[in-house]
């Protein structure tokens, strides 16, 4: 049971490379991105360990239900509607870059327009089943991709192509102030436990996570490998030239004896599985968090038969999405995600913490 | 709703209708573009020739079926003469497999930033291709045929890949290197220089280069060393004249380290040693019988002279394709001054190189 | 009654109604002679009630082959079974005569294992549960006896064990049995299409015909569907696991049978991928194989004149056709057709230049490996699944082709079959530690 937990971080943070994170990171690494890093795995750790004890107070129920325990319809149903545009903007931000970077090495010719619809309609389909489901897809999706993910990485850092003397100067820069943007998109890495926001509804009423320091443990090692890395392939001063980054240094890995000699192929049809996966997730969340503003809406984790309120509702995220991607360019949507990311650590911590308070009120009231 | 699964159907007929054409191109209707050279031409060196070497496929591959087929365009602009290439040829160009990029000996000398800056910008090109200067022109080299090819460029991919053959006067670069090292504080570029005779290809040089264009270039035996150094390539050898007879060691293991210290009076010193073990695979019988120390030391006392004086040229040439200054960075506090300070100590550094090679066995024992 | 059944079968003229008196009493009887046997008919009822050894009533009424019917409505479907019935003293009997011709002790055909039982299941309800049953003596065997088809009436027969069975799946099964709206069942397979629904692209239940893989699932907690005058059973709920499970792997050597299992795997994806994956390679990304095989595909495919879907479709056309013909066609003319399809015209099409030679190996390799799934049904399934992946190659190249496998995930992770899920990695969960979506909120 509790893998399922685990597959969630595992998940967010092996997608942080989509969500222009390394970029960030690399941009302030000779003004505070180590610092920042360090500051962002306190934070993610406390986070994750403060709602993890929340979830385990709640087992059976995701947060809308524990938000109308304690708080009046009129305080909850904004936030939850806060709550499903915060997880819809995350993984359309995923979506929109994919599409982008498809256009760009798969299909130049095709309008990156057309492939987004593709992502789309297929996230859409995803997205309407039921809360079992999608846990059981993300399952057999991180079986099938992360162990050939992992093997790229470990190519990557085994490479010989590596300079570690570029490594070595950037980390010299630890002694900077940490600063805000690169601590958000650092801490995003660890952000994975809060989709048990809506898969709390899945847990057995003897829940108990075990394991929590996997959390920290690959935050942790996935941030140093997705900062780091790309430094010692493009070197200190080339890194910051690229918004892809990952897609640019498995570009510079070579698999001499594999059926598919570059690696930059495999690199991105594996991604592209996170991110329908990662995307699938979010919307779904997203749309549980809408149907539970209304009052009729009874959560059925293991609903067969898919009603049409979502495909209503995950087909109107699916157009925002298109919406989105004809109204920005690629540097406005990276502000936007930047943007983003530093308003999703105060929503977070704000959630969290929130939470908490109220889990430890109604343990001393009911006790 | 009796009718939802054809009306779904027609649906997507509708907008696979819509669709259809994106970007979908047989591989038989593209021309896969397998080397490129680019040249400022002799009598207009504003503009640009692009040569393109187009494969041909052919049903059977065998040795000498390779079929070539050249276009070269003259152009004020890379990105215009690939472009008007594309009108001189019947099918799509395809820049996928296209693995060699070579500048002309002209356009290093004058300044290469354009054409690195067209190659890092276009999606389709390979991060991993190669990047090295035809001599006398990239037009010349990308021209010949090599007479046993299987099929088009094989003989180039090879050459500069791992997969064929491995010599100690092949230094390949890939673009990400070339890239990185163009914009790295403390590291510079080295590419290969290819000349042609008869209808083959040869490497033996490696040409060094500043930010914007060659500086230098490396002799055959200095090009061995700089890569026994920076690569430790172990298919190489090393020579020493011991009383007038000519020795040659195969070199089994090669470690290179070197540290930058402060002396006493101020100045740095770069102190680097090599350690090197082989085989002999030439050398005058009886050397098994005689003193191996001392050939070592023979050895020892003619590889870090030359190593030295390669090191010099190198720092006289203003480069430094070795990394120093990165390492000078990466083990001092990180700071802009660091880089500053480095720059007025290049100048000035003082190389101490330690060579301690190793005999292993003679090959035979006489 | 007499009169009744006979304007009730007015036009059968293998009906047989009879009116015997001996010195006792006049009874009626009542029997079509080409479903029954007509010696059980002389053994039970002629030749006592001439002997009149016994009064004929009382037989009757000890014997308990012979049953008391109440309902005059029930009368036809009895006789149509096979049954006899009496009318003796304005009470109505049956006796079970029925004579069923069907395959003697039959021999796996389609499942075939090397080293297993070689026993399929008999065509007969009653053979197969006793073929059934001797290999699995527990008298925690339940059977549960249903009929479906309103006018073929077919009987089945539910088997479980009753301490494996999850309680769920029985009462889903029985509720799925009962809403089955069909005129006619004649085979397992329809009777499957039923239960899985009409559109379902991929099987949620296995059919299979053999005893031992049936005995096996009873075992861990299945329900089995035999149906009357089929030789293969319905085994529910299934996994997509157990599809690629055949029998050998428990009977033969550990390693090499793991082995097989993943070849299996890979060949199952590489039949559903490979014609999407060749038209995504040749028309959208060249570059994404070595560049030796963009060469030699574009070398072989330089004398094809149409694109490359057109030949991905003339050669799969080619292959479903000879798969079909070979099983249409008489069996020993079958292997001919294979053999002058599969070499003249796959050599022919590819030095007409109609099709590349990688695209032959292709085709092959889709239909061999299609071969390669133990189950049939499931095997059929697969081999459709290639072609809706196809259309989004055609459009979109290798993201298309990776879009619809992550699409045919998400329907397989969506599937249920009698409320299990139907493809899930590491099934079993510790007890203790609770199973996700285990509390369900009324």
């Amino acid at each position: 049971m509790n893998r399922y937990f685990y597959y969630n971080v595992v998940l967010g943070t092996m997608l942080n490379l989509m969500l222009f994170i390394p970029h960030i990171l690399v941009k302030y690494r000779y003004t505070g991105a180590i610092s920042s890093m360090a500051v962002a795995v306190v934070i993610g750790t406390v986070l994750s360990y403060t709602f993890t004890y929340v979830i385990q107070t709640f087992p059976g129920k995701g947060m809308p239900e524990i938000l109308y325990l304690f708080l009046p319809r009129a305080v909850v149903i904004p936030t939850l509607l806060f709550m499903a545009a915060m997880w819809f903007i995350a993984s359309s931000i995923a979506l929109i870059g994919y599409a982008v970077l498809i256009n760009r090495f798969f299909n130049p010719d095709t309008s990156a327009m057309i492939v987004l619809a593709l992502l789309c309609l297929v996230c859409i389909y995803a997205a309407t089943r039921s809360s079992l489901s999608v846990m059981f897809m993300m399952e057999m999706g991180l079986i099938i991709n992360t162990p050939l993910i992992l093997f790229i990485l470990m190519k990557s850092v085994r490479s010989e192509n590596m300079s570690w003397d570029a490594i070595r100067t950037v980390a010299n820069y630890w002694q900077q102030m940490p600063q805000l943007a690169p601590v958000a998109a650092a801490s995003y890495l660890f952000t994975g436990y809060i989709n048990f926001a809506i898969y709390n509804r899945l847990t057995p009423p003897n829940f108990r996570l075990r394991y929590r320091w996997i959390v920290p443990v690959f935050g942790t090692v996935f941030m140093l490998i997705s900062f780091f890395v790309p430094i010692g392939f493009h070197g200190t001063e080339t890194v910051v030239h690229y918004i892809y980054l990952w897609s640019v240094t498995s570009d510079a890995l070579i698999m001499n004896y594999g059926f598919i000699e570059r690696v930059i192929f495999v690199f991105l049809i594996l991604y592209l599985n996170l991110t329908l996966i990662y995307t699938t997730s979010g919307w779904h969340q997203a749309m549980e968090f809408v149907k539970s503003c209304f009052p009729a809406n009874k959560p059925d984790v293991d609903q067969r038969k898919v009603p049409l309120s979502n495909w209503i509702i995950t087909s109107v995220f699916g157009v925002l999405t298109l919406l989105h991607l004809y109204f920005f360019n690629e540097k406005e949507s990276f502000q936007f995600a930047s943007g983003w990311l530093i308003l999703r650590l105060f929503v977070e911590s704000i959630t969290v913490i929130g939470l908490f308070i109220l889990c430890v009120r109604w343990r001393r009231a009911s006790s | 709703m009796k009718h939802k699964p054809s009306i779904v159907a027609l649906i997507l007929a509708l907008l696979a209708a819509a669709l259809s054409g994106c970007g979908f191109k047989d591989i038989d209707k593209r021309f896969f573009v397998v080397a490129i050279g680019i040249d400022r031409p002799a009598d207009n060196p504003k503009n640009y020739l692009v040569t393109l070497k187009l494969a041909v496929p052919s049903p059977k591959i065998e040795p000498g079926a390779a079929k070539a087929q050249i276009e070269s365009v003259e152009a004020p602009t890379i990105a215009e003469a690939v472009r008007l290439i594309k009108s001189y040829v019947d099918k799509e160009l395809d820049f996928g497999h296209c693995k060699i990029y070579m500048l002309g000996d002209s356009l290093a000398q004058q300044g290469y930033t354009d054409a690195i800056n067209w190659v890092s910008r276009r999606r389709d090109i390979q991060n991993v291709a190669y990047l090295a200067i035809g001599k006398p022109d990239a037009r010349t080299i990308i021209q010949s045929n090599p007479p046993a090819e299987r099929y088009p460029g094989n003989t180039l991919f090879l050459q500069f890949g791992k997969d064929g053959t491995e010599s100690s006067y092949i230094i390949s670069t890939y673009i990400f290197d070339f890239v990185r090292r163009v914009g790295e504080h403390g590291l510079d570029p080295v590419l290969p220089i290819m000349r042609k005779e008869k209808e083959e290809y040869i490497i033996t040089r490696v040409a060094l280069l500043d930010k914007e264009k060659a500086v230098a270039a490396l002799t055959p035996s200095e090009t061995e060393i700089f890569n026994q150094i920076s690569h430790h390539m172990t298919k190489s050898t090393v020579t020493a004249n011991v009383n007038g007879e000519i020795m040659v060691l195969s070199v089994n293991k090669i470690t290179s380290r070197y540290k930058i210290v402060k002396e006493a009076d101020g100045s740095h010193m770069l102190r680097m040693t090599i350690k090197i073990s082989g085989i002999f695979e030439e050398a005058p019988m009886g050397v098994y019988s005689a003193d191996w120390a001392k050939l070592e030391a023979a050895f020892n006392k003619q590889y870090e002279f030359e190593a030295n004086s390669l090191l010099k040229k190198i720092q006289q040439a203003g480069v430094d394709p070795l990394g120093f200054g990165l390492r000078y960075r990466a083990t001092h506090k990180g700071s802009e001054q660091t880089w500053k300070r480095w720059q007025t100590i290049y100048p000035q550094l003082k190389f101490d190189v330690t060579a301690k090679i190793t005999i292993e066995g003679t090959g035979i024992s006489d | 009654m007499l009169n009744r059944i006979s304007t009730l079968f007015a036009d059968a003229k293998d009906l047989n109604a009879l009116r015997i008196e001996n010195n006792e009493m006049i009874i009626e009887i009542a029997y079509i002679s080409s479903l029954c046997d007509e010696s059980k008919v002389s053994d039970f009822i002629l030749v006592p009630f001439q002997k009149e050894q016994q009064p004929f009533d009382l037989i009757l009424e000890r014997n308990p082959q012979f049953q008391l019917v109440h309902d005059p409505a029930m009368w036809t479907h009895i006789i149509l079974r096979g049954f006899v019935l009496l009318s003796v003293k304005g009470k109505i009997y049956s006796l079970d005569t029925a004579r069923i011709i069907r395959n003697e002790t039959p021999l796996t055909q389609v499942e075939t294992a090397i080293l297993g039982p070689q026993l399929a299941l008999s065509e007969d309800l009653v053979d197969s549960i006793n073929i059934i049953r001797s290999r699995y003596p527990s008298p925690d065997l339940g059977i549960e006896e249903k009929t479906v088809g309103s006018m073929s009436q077919t009987r089945l027969m539910m088997l479980y064990d009753n301490r494996h069975v999850d309680p769920n799946v029985l009462s889903e099964a029985r509720l799925k049995l009962q809403s089955i709206r069909i005129d006619f069942l004649n085979a397992t397979g329809q009777l499957e299409r039923k239960l899985n629904g009409k559109r379902s692209l991929l099987p949620t239940m296995m059919i299979t015909e053999r005893p031992d893989r049936i005995v096996n699932c009873l075992q861990r907690g299945k329900v089995i569907l035999l149906m009357q005058g089929s030789m293969f059973a319905i085994v529910l709920p299934a996994t997509f696991y157990e599809f690629m499970h055949a029998v050998d792997d428990d009977y033969d050597s550990f390693w090499m049978t793991r082995m097989l299992i993943l070849l299996r795997y890979i060949a199952v994806i590489l039949t559903i991928t490979m014609p999407a994956l060749y038209i995504a390679v040749v028309s959208y990304n060249p570059e994404l194989f070595r560049v030796q095989l963009a060469f030699s595909i574009a070398g072989s495919r330089s004398a094809v004149p149409y694109p490359s879907f057109v030949e991905v479709f003339i050669m799969l056309f080619m292959i479903e056709s000879l798969i079909e013909a070979s099983l249409r066609l008489p069996k020993y003319i079958g292997s001919t057709a294979t053999t002058v399809g599969g070499l003249i015209l796959g050599q022919a099409a590819q030095q007409a230049g109609l099709v590349s030679s990688i695209m032959i190996i292709v085709t092959s390799v889709v239909a061999i490996s299609n071969f390669v799934v133990p189950v049939n049904n499931m095997s059929i399934a697969i081999r459709f699944v290639k072609y809706p992946l196809i259309i989004p190659a055609i459009f979109f190249g290798i993201t298309g082709v990776t879009v619809g496998i992550f699409a045919l995930v998400c329907y397989m992770t969506h599937l249920r079959s009698f409320g299990k899920p139907y493809i899930r990695i590491f099934g079993p969960i510790k007890a203790h530690a609770g199973d996700i979506g285990q509390v369900r909120e009324e």
